[in-house]
């Protein structure tokens, strides 16, 4: 599903330039459950957004689903976006102004699904998420635990192929973060693949594969079993 | 998508109540004083609009040149010229001509003193679209004696009765018939009056009048062919005077010319005699002012809106991070500011109806009577949405433009840029504020510079009252006043053909000048009794006044003014007397010179003048009075009136109210400056409260840890103060040099002015920085009292 090759990014500031990825290369197949994990500055963060087309790279080539789409213009890469990739944050960052539905229901918005259509999906996966109950709150009404799932939600509820997931259980207590992460391995079983930076051993346990990053580049991969 | 949009923008409005309440309503009274010019000025701009024929109908006005240096601009011509001039040119398809007048009318018993009557041309009604509701507008005015009223005077007179046919006596002495009732005459409209009445009346009551070339005091309107080229027209007007002025009459010295003005100018331009005029400057003034009001109010919102950028800067990214793109960002943000400026607009209706009946008490006039009238409402909602996309435009691209990762990490700042943009927007509008406090100021140090700069006469305890000119008091005028003088609190009596403030006809007269020559002038000129100088306490420099003791006085002495001396080419006023003069068929010498006074607003220079003895042609009584129990006095004269002259109604008035009436457009004009400016700096003070929480809150964490390390109150308050108070400092610096060339400008329509001193400036910028303090520092103070506990735990 992804291939890259060689990929290279710089920070430029004035006076420093720094690199973020060092001709990097990887492969991700359709259905992998991969963990990306690495010291604060080693990258992760940046290949998660240049993965997830938020960040395009300075050198190299991006392939996703055997399309180079490392040089597409914005346009094109959320349209490819926002019909393919997922995403979960550490912060949950969940609209305030929205009730936990129309958190759910934005991704499907955007990609223009009939409103009929869109409550019966949003229900669908506010169930699967066991935070039906709590549709009509807003998110600061929530539990940290809660508000991952509503994030959760929102990022399956457009059954993309891939989720990106930065940190999902960076801010919450064990219990939750167990049950967050349930939740992506049983999505990954359904046939999703995940791409999860983190800097959580326990939690990289739950993917197939481990890559580390250093400075940038590769340092090693584990698969796990 | 919309209604998500609408949703978010509704629900944010809600959750930063202060912010939304801020923005609403500052663009709420923005837009409602914006609306409220805007009538003011398309009032001022309508006049005589309503004419189907405006484009066709010209004023024809003449410029009289009676000496090398003297050039009288009127707005009237005289009797003849109009139908001379529907004869000579066919490209004129009709004239009218229109004679003001004031005059007492006797209805059922009743004296009225009705002073709004033009005589007119039955052609008044094909060149104007007076809409006559009853009688025939084709022979309405025909007749001698028929008048035509309008409906509210119709109303007043006569009551629910048909008035047609009905007899009203004029002057106690002239039967009347009622032949046509027409529709009132708008107020926008320079035409203004209750009631016309036949030229040819004016014909009998005072033969030969319209065969008079030389007198001017007519208006008169022409309806031109379509097509008419107005400058060919007007070069043949030298000759068309030629062949219509005898020869005696142009050897007299006398030499005018004629113009054509079309009807849309006429109201603007302020020729002589022109009746009511209004001043193209004061409607530009206006324009600006309410401009600079709207920007003000435009501009907070978006200072507000990018301020708060910060807070929606992680929504922008959620969006960004789902699938939206930018466009759809900018259209959401747009569709904000857009939401604001509808629900500013449902205020700014609100407060205009609101405003509205106070805003024509204070304009003088009903310049509207409501927001939905003249499709005004359409305006305002046009303007708001204009506002929304223009002020929400900046905002909606910052905003839209953020970079998803960059706002979600949380590594986002307010750029330095967005800052000093504000900060230039906060200095502009105080330019502005300061402009127009400095302008307040300037303009009500000069009305009261005029009202109280000591005028040269008597002002005070001055009664004067109208008699119309009657001649059956111009019999007994001595008896008359020694019966008031009777009263113990009357100190004085006089009569004159006009007081000062009111208005004079001017003569034209010759008088000798330096050179020995008999300089011919245009003089202002008085008919007076002995008394009139006496009683007004008006200086005697040279000479002597008129007095009973000098038989050749009531009919040979002429006393000027120094003006007229000056005029004359006299260095000294002295060099004057014994010089002779011709005016209006007398002849004699010049008496005395009397010291200027100021018989005009103190807008006009004081030109030259002169009185001579002939109470055969004055209008009033003036009667000084003691100052003692003045309502007993009136009281006493009225009833000695009502026994001595009961044919006329008892018409009062102060001569020092009725020159300071000439200061009423001034005294709107300042009214309305004043409450401009204030809503100019309240819209301005709203958005630097805005803008001070708001950085006083993004500052919280700066001042709990300030606190911490020992920072005092005052010193928080002064440093949160420090940078707004830097920018209001730039805004006076950059007006006052503003303010003191627009004002400058201003001063030099008024030919007695004040000097702009420096404590005019001195005080804006006080009093601008004043308000701008406590508006800071109200939010500072609110800050640096926080617990910093508290404060660093927000974060």
């Amino acid at each position: 599903m992804i291939k890259i090759t060689d990929l290279e990014k710089f920070y430029r500031t004035e006076e420093v330039e720094t690199i973020a990825l060092n001709k990097l290369s990887m492969e991700v197949g359709t259905g992998e459950f991969v963990a990306i994990m690495g010291p604060s500055g080693c990258g992760k963060s940046t290949l998660l957004n240049i993965l997830g087309m938020l960040d395009d790279p300075d050198e190299g080539s991006y392939m996703f689903n055997s399309i180079e789409v490392a040089h597409f213009n914005e346009r094109k890469r959320a349209d490819l976006r926002k019909h393919n990739i997922g995403f979960v944050f550490q912060s949950f960052n969940l609209i305030d102004e929205l009730t936990v539905f129309e958190n759910v229901e934005l991704p499907l918005i955007y990609t223009g699904v009939p409103s009929a259509e869109r409550v019966k999906r949003v229900e669908e996966v506010l169930d699967k998420m066991q935070i039906m109950h709590r549709r009509n709150h807003y998110p600061q009404q929530l539990s940290g635990g809660q508000q991952q799932r509503v994030a959760i939600a929102r990022a399956v509820v457009n059954k993309p192929k891939l989720i990106l997931a930065d940190e999902p259980t960076g801010n919450l207590d064990s219990s939750n973060g167990n049950d967050v992460m349930e939740l992506l391995t049983d999505l990954n079983e359904q046939g999703t693949t995940i791409i999860m930076v983190t800097h959580s051993e326990h939690d990289a346990r739950y993917s197939h594969r481990i890559i580390r990053l250093l400075d940038g580049q590769t340092v090693m991969e584990n698969i796990m079993i | 998508m919309i209604k998500n949009y609408i949703k978010i923008a509704f629900r944010n409005l809600w959750r930063h109540k202060s912010f939304s309440l801020i923005n609403i309503i500052g663009l709420a009274v923005g837009m409602a004083a914006f609306m409220l010019i805007v009538m003011y000025v398309s009032f001022e701009l309508s006049y005589d609009n309503f004419h189907e024929k405006r484009d066709q109908i010209y004023r024809l006005n003449v410029d009289i040149k009676s000496s090398p240096t003297e050039t009288m601009k009127l707005a009237v011509g005289s009797a003849p010229m109009g139908p001379a001039l529907k004869a000579d040119f066919p490209e004129i398809l009709e004239s009218t001509r229109m004679f003001g007048d004031g005059m007492l009318v006797k209805i059922n018993n009743q004296l009225f003193q009705e002073n709004s009557v033009f005589y007119a041309d039955p052609s008044i009604f094909k060149v104007f679209s007076l809409q006559m509701i009853k009688g025939d507008p084709n022979n309405a005015l025909k007749d001698p004696y028929s008048m035509v009223m309008t409906e509210s005077a119709a109303k007043k007179y006569f009551g629910s009765d048909n008035p047609i046919g009905k007899t009203i006596l004029v002057e106690n002495k002239y039967p009347s018939t009622v032949t046509g009732i027409i529709k009132d005459i708008p107020t926008n409209s320079q035409l203004k009056c209750d009631m016309l009445y036949s030229v040819s009346t004016l014909e009998k009551m005072n033969p030969g009048r319209l065969e008079q070339w030389g007198n001017f005091g007519n208006f008169t309107y022409l309806l031109l062919a379509k097509g008419t080229n107005v400058a060919q027209l007007q070069a043949k007007f030298p000759a068309f005077l030629k062949r219509h002025i005898s020869e005696k009459d142009r050897k007299n010295g006398e030499d005018y010319a004629l113009f054509i003005e079309p009807l849309k100018d006429a109201y603007m331009d302020t020729r002589e005699w022109a009746g009511e005029t209004g001043s193209m400057s004061n409607v530009r003034i206006f324009s600006v002012i309410a401009l600079f009001i709207l920007i003000i109010a435009a501009i907070n919102f978006i200072n507000l809106t990018t301020a708060r950028a910060v807070e929606r800067a992680k929504e922008v990214g959620i969006r960004k991070v789902i699938g939206a793109i930018r466009h759809q960002l900018t259209t959401q943000f747009l569709g904000e500011s857009i939401i604001i400026c509808l629900i500013s607009f449902v205020f700014a209706v609100g407060l205009v109806a609101l405003l509205l009946p106070m805003f024509n008490q204070l304009a003088g006039k009903e310049i509207c009577s409501s927001i939905f009238s003249h499709g005004y409402i359409f305006i305002l909602l046009l303007i708001s949405l204009l506002i929304g996309v223009a002020a929400g435009t900046y905002p909606a691209l910052t905003l839209s433009g953020f970079k998803p990762i960059v706002v979600l990490k949380g590594r986002f700042s307010t750029s330095t840029k967005g800052t000093l943009l504000r900060k230039g927007l906060v200095v502009f509008q105080f330019t502005i504020s300061i402009v127009l406090i400095v302008g307040t100021l300037i303009v009500y140090n000069q009305l009261s510079y005029m009202r109280n700069q000591p005028l040269g006469f008597e002002k005070d305890q001055m009664l004067t009252l109208n008699f119309g000119g009657d001649e059956t008091v111009h019999k007994s005028f001595e008896e008359i006043k020694s019966e008031f003088k009777s009263i113990p609190t009357v100190l004085s009596a006089t009569v004159s053909s006009g007081v000062p403030g009111v208005g004079n006809p001017n003569a034209h007269s010759k008088i000798e000048n330096k050179e020995g020559t008999m300089q011919p002038t245009n003089i202002n000129m008085y008919d007076v009794d002995y008394d009139f100088i006496s009683t007004y306490g008006i200086k005697i420099v040279a000479g002597r006044a008129f007095s009973p003791s000098f038989a050749t006085d009531s009919t040979k002495a002429i006393v000027i003014n120094e003006a007229a001396a000056k005029s004359l080419g006299y260095t000294s006023p002295n060099q004057a007397i014994g010089k002779k003069f011709s005016q209006w068929g007398r002849e004699g010498q010049i008496v005395g010179v009397m010291k200027d006074f100021h018989y005009r607003s103190l807008q006009t220079n004081i030109d030259p003048l002169n009185f001579r003895v002939n109470p055969s042609n004055t209008w009033g009584f003036t009667l000084k009075i003691s100052a003692q129990n003045i309502p007993a006095t009136i009281a006493a004269i009225q009833n000695k009136w009502k026994v001595l002259i009961p044919q006329r109604p008892f018409d009062y008035s102060f001569v020092d109210d009725a020159f300071n009436k000439q200061y009423a457009t001034e005294d709107r004009f300042g009214k309305l400056f004043m409450y401009f400016s204030v809503l100019a700096i309240f819209i301005s003070c709203l958005g630097l409260l805005g803008l001070a929480s708001y950085s006083t809150l993004q500052r919280t964490r700066e001042i709990g840890i300030r606190k911490v390390m020992g920072a005092s109150i005052f010193g928080i308050v002064n440093m949160l103060s420090k940078e707004f108070l830097l920018l209001v400092i730039i805004a006076a610096v950059i007006a006052f040099p503003l303010a003191w060339l627009g004002m400058h400008k201003w001063l030099q329509d008024f030919a007695y002015r004040i000097d702009i001193g420096w404590w005019v400036f001195a005080v804006a910028g006080l009093l601008s920085l004043m308000i701008a303090i406590s508006t800071v520092s109200f939010q500072a103070i609110k800050a640096a009292l926080m617990n910093p506990v508290k404060s660093l735990r927000s974060e």
